[in-house]
């Protein structure tokens, strides 16, 4: 499709086709635009994963929540937790962080010291 | 806006953390016997400062620490707003007002897979004539710097709207 705009006192050629691979091409003036179609739902999508990043929590692990620095740890290898016991205290910023089990189990491995630092998503307890 | 008001407790960080889990409950004090800061630091609370804990609504743990930033910027703005003068934010969430400390910021959060309990803790130092020796050189008050008497009521409110008001704003 091909037009002709006047804006003030510009005339612009404009020529418009869609490509196979379906996005739009728009030429104004013999310089090229590429227009790719974004669907809603992938937009909505992108926008969920910005404010929650991905935990990577699975069974049986406690990973951290947040980057920060290990301060206190009340949980050693061999210990049996239960869900909501506390196992560590995370320092991140101006927060404190109160570690919890999420489920009932042993410490198999305990990978973290005190004054340790670490990443969101870090693992820090396997239980069995 | 549900205030349970205390004379003297050891912390209200600690009383809010024993309390219902009932979003933007304000625990209050008008003097605390062993006030913490960041890892268990002593806040000077005697009678005539501002000792706050806000319960806050569950929220992911991105959002309370933008949260925890976002109140020394509540804070600052109260002051500038009833009193004209101007406060200094020390990042991440000190305010402080001629190079001295007024303001102390504690969020504490029960994290499992997600968040399951958060508190805010505020110390505002305000109706304080005098700090021990030890503390002169890096603390003041409000009533020291305005050499007005500060009303701690109207003080709390606005604080904590604010970062009601912030909390809406970023958590979507």
């Amino acid at each position: 499709m091909k037009l002709n705009l006047n804006i003030g006192n510009k005339k612009y050629d404009i020529e418009l086709n869609k490509t196979s691979g379906g996005s739009i091409n728009i030429k104004v003036d013999g310089e090229e635009f590429l227009f790719q179609e974004t669907k809603k739902e992938k937009k909505e999508l992108s926008l969920a994963k910005t404010s929650l990043p991905k935990r990577n929590f699975s069974e049986k692990e406690i990973k951290a929540p947040i980057s920060g620095i290990i301060s206190e740890i009340f949980a050693k290898e061999g210990d049996v937790v239960k869900q909501g016991e506390k196992v560590a205290l995370l320092s991140a910023m101006k927060m404190e962080n109160e570690i919890i089990s999420d489920f009932d189990g042993k410490i198999k491995t305990a990978l973290i010291k005190q004054e340790q630092t670490v990443k969101e998503g870090e693992l820090l307890f396997l239980l069995d | 806006m549900e205030i349970k008001k205390y004379k003297k407790v050891s912390s209200t960080n600690v009383l809010a953390k024993k309390a219902p889990n009932k979003p933007w409950l304000i625990v209050l004090a008008e003097e605390q016997t062993a006030g913490y800061g960041r890892k268990k630091d002593y806040w000077f609370s005697p009678k005539g400062g501002l000792y706050f804990s806000i319960i806050l609504p569950k929220s992911n743990i991105e959002d309370l620490q933008t949260l925890t930033l976002l109140a020394a910027f509540a804070i600052a703005e109260t002051i500038k707003e009833n009193l004209r003068i101007k406060p200094f934010i020390k990042l991440p969430n000190d305010v402080y007002i001629n190079n001295k400390k007024v303001a102390g910021i504690l969020t504490e959060n029960v994290v499992g897979k997600d968040v399951k309990f958060s508190v805010m803790g505020i110390g505002l130092n305000t109706n304080i004539s005098k700090f021990p020796k030890k503390l002169e050189g890096s603390a003041t008050s409000l009533q020291l710097e305005s050499k007005k008497k500060i009303n701690n009521k109207k003080i709390l409110v606005e604080i904590v709207k604010k970062i009601k008001k912030q909390l809406e704003i970023i958590s979507v």
